[in-house]
């Protein structure tokens, strides 16, 4: 009667098949379970998605305020506003000898006449300009810098180009995007510390929620475990629950984010209109989805497993 | 099968269960284990089951001592041990058959397995035809029956119940004990806590007496040393 020599045994294979068998039944029964009793899984799931929002929305705004503000650092332009004596062919030959410098990707030339005409249409002067004898706007050049360089590489690129005999004043406005990228920092540095709050919170909502499934079926457990049943036999149903509780709860969430997009879509392509801007909300990317799906199962499972650990080793032998 | 050597069991609070309680069952051996209630008759039948741990003392399942077992190898232990409790504990949510193949779907047989030997263990208590019925559909006696098929479906070799007639009138009762004695006829070892008296005389088997957790009448051999 030793606990390995006993002549009815399974054999190995058998037992394999048996533990995946199992595997399967758990999964099944877990997920019958929470159909069978709507009303108490759709309003778990709604809590762990409710809390599962908060951190993927500010996650996918964030990523949003990133995407706009990368587009504004990448669109750094200095503008030269070139001396007033200059020629057209002297500014025109000083705009050739720019582009070929290393440190500048490209210039776009603005002719003091076309420079004019631009201002009488846009500002709405119009006409009253006509008036104006004499042309007040220089020729100006429009230098984006090469792409490699940083911050500290553009102010000097900048202070160069002042240094110039041809350039009246240069001009480089980026305090504010500073600013911005700061403010994103602090922002990005806020999600994180809340993704980690609420998924706390979503841990113990679904070891809560499997704690109480625990004390319904105490009964159950304890004579399983009577007759032989191991830890990782009576665990799994439960550890399949809270797979469950994870993943529904996750893809609400991602659904309720997706529909709060659309909602919030129409409006911003209104700002766009007035703005002139081409700036659209990004959603979650395929990644991002995969992400939350797993992080909200994972953390369904760890919640069931920190559930179930405590509760069956209250059932030992003292 | 079961040896105890000076077996002292004290709850927190102080209460003492047992007290220095020595007792050997040999292998395919039947005997009764009576006594008041709170006599400690549960509390050795819970030692034996690796639920409680003795305070003192030394208890050996066949040749295994159960004192110093880590908690991983208890279920090992238990699945040689066929338990039959007095409300015989069934699960209300799933039939009888369902009831009865729970130690095979534990231990990991075919399924094919399972349902020959889990029919078997029904045909056994005379309950083949209930296999598809709720418990809570069945009689009193029937469901201690099929708690019966449930402990002996994974053939152990050692069978343990605790009041297994405590509820029934007296002709179910000597129905129970009946089944007991089959099983002990074919090898199997049985160790059975009663305070039904007149039933226990009938049945001209050891008996084993506890009062006040310590034994004052024992009919088997002594515990060699």
């Amino acid at each position: 009667m030793s606990d390995n020599t006993h002549q009815h045994r399974p054999n190995a294979l058998s037992r394999f098949t048996a533990w995946l068998m199992h595997h399967l039944q758990s999964l099944v029964f877990s997920l019958g379970k929470a159909y069978r009793s709507p009303s108490a899984t759709l309003m778990t799931v709604a809590v762990i998605a409710i809390t599962l929002t908060l951190p993927s929305g500010f996650y996918l705004l964030l990523k949003n305020i990133q995407t706009i503000s990368g587009d504004l650092r990448s669109s750094t332009q200095i503008s030269l506003f070139l001396d007033m004596k200059l020629s057209l062919e002297n500014a025109l030959q000083f705009n050739t000898q720019l582009q070929q410098r290393p440190d500048i990707a490209t210039t776009q030339f603005i002719s003091r006449t076309q420079a004019l005409t631009e201002f009488k249409q846009s500002s709405g002067f119009g006409k009253s300009l006509d008036h104006v004898k004499d042309n007040p706007l220089p020729h100006t050049i429009i230098v984006s810098p090469a792409s490699q360089l940083d911050t500290l590489a553009i102010k000097t690129l900048l202070s160069k180009l002042e240094s110039l005999a041809e350039v009246d004043i240069a001009k480089l406005d980026t305090e504010w995007l500073e600013k911005l990228f700061t403010i994103v920092e602090i922002a990005k540095r806020s999600v994180i510390i809340i993704s980690l709050l609420f998924s706390f919170a979503v841990l113990l909502i679904i070891g809560n929620t499997i704690r109480l499934d625990i004390q319904n079926r105490y009964q159950e457990i304890v004579v399983t475990k009577l007759i032989g049943a191991t830890n990782a036999f009576i665990r799994r149903p439960f550890l399949y629950s809270g797979v469950w509780y994870g993943l529904f709860g996750g893809l609400l969430s991602w659904l309720i984010i997706e529909l709060s997009i659309l909602v919030l879509s129409g409006p911003f392509d209104s700002l766009n209109l007035l703005y002139q801007s081409q700036f659209t909300i990004i959603s979650f990317s395929f990644s991002d989805f995969l992400i939350i799906i797993c992080c909200s199962t994972l953390l369904g499972l760890a919640g069931s497993w920190l559930a179930v650990a405590r509760h069956l080793n209250e059932i030992e032998p003292k | 099968m079961i040896q105890f050597h000076n077996i002292t069991k004290r709850y927190p609070g102080g209460y003492e269960a047992l007290n220095n309680v020595s007792l050997n069952l040999q292998a395919g051996e039947m005997a009764f284990l009576t006594g008041h209630s709170g006599a400690g008759k549960s509390t050795l039948l819970k030692i034996i089951s690796l639920i409680e741990k003795p305070t003192r003392g030394q208890a050996i399942l066949n040749q295994i001592n159960l004192n110093n077992l880590p908690n991983s190898r208890i279920p090992y232990i238990r699945r040689n041990i066929g338990f039959i409790f007095q409300d015989h504990q069934l699960l209300f949510d799933r039939t009888v058959f369902d009831n009865v193949a729970l130690p095979l779907i534990i231990q990991g047989y075919h399924h094919t397995e399972i349902a020959r030997r889990t029919r078997a263990a029904l045909d056994k208590v005379g309950l083949l035809h209930k296999e598809k019925s709720l418990p809570i559909t069945l009689s009193g006696g029937e469901q201690q029956r099929v708690g019966i098929a449930r402990a002996v479906v994974h053939k152990p070799m050692l069978l343990l119940a605790d009041e297994p007639t405590g509820n029934l009138d007296p002709v179910l009762s000597r129905e129970i004990m009946q089944i007991f004695i089959d099983f002990h006829q074919v090898g199997v070892t049985v160790l059975v806590a009663s305070h039904d008296l007149s039933l226990i005389e009938e049945l001209q088997k050891p008996v084993v007496t506890l009062n006040r957790g310590k034994i004052i009448h024992n009919d088997l051999e002594p515990v060699d040393v």
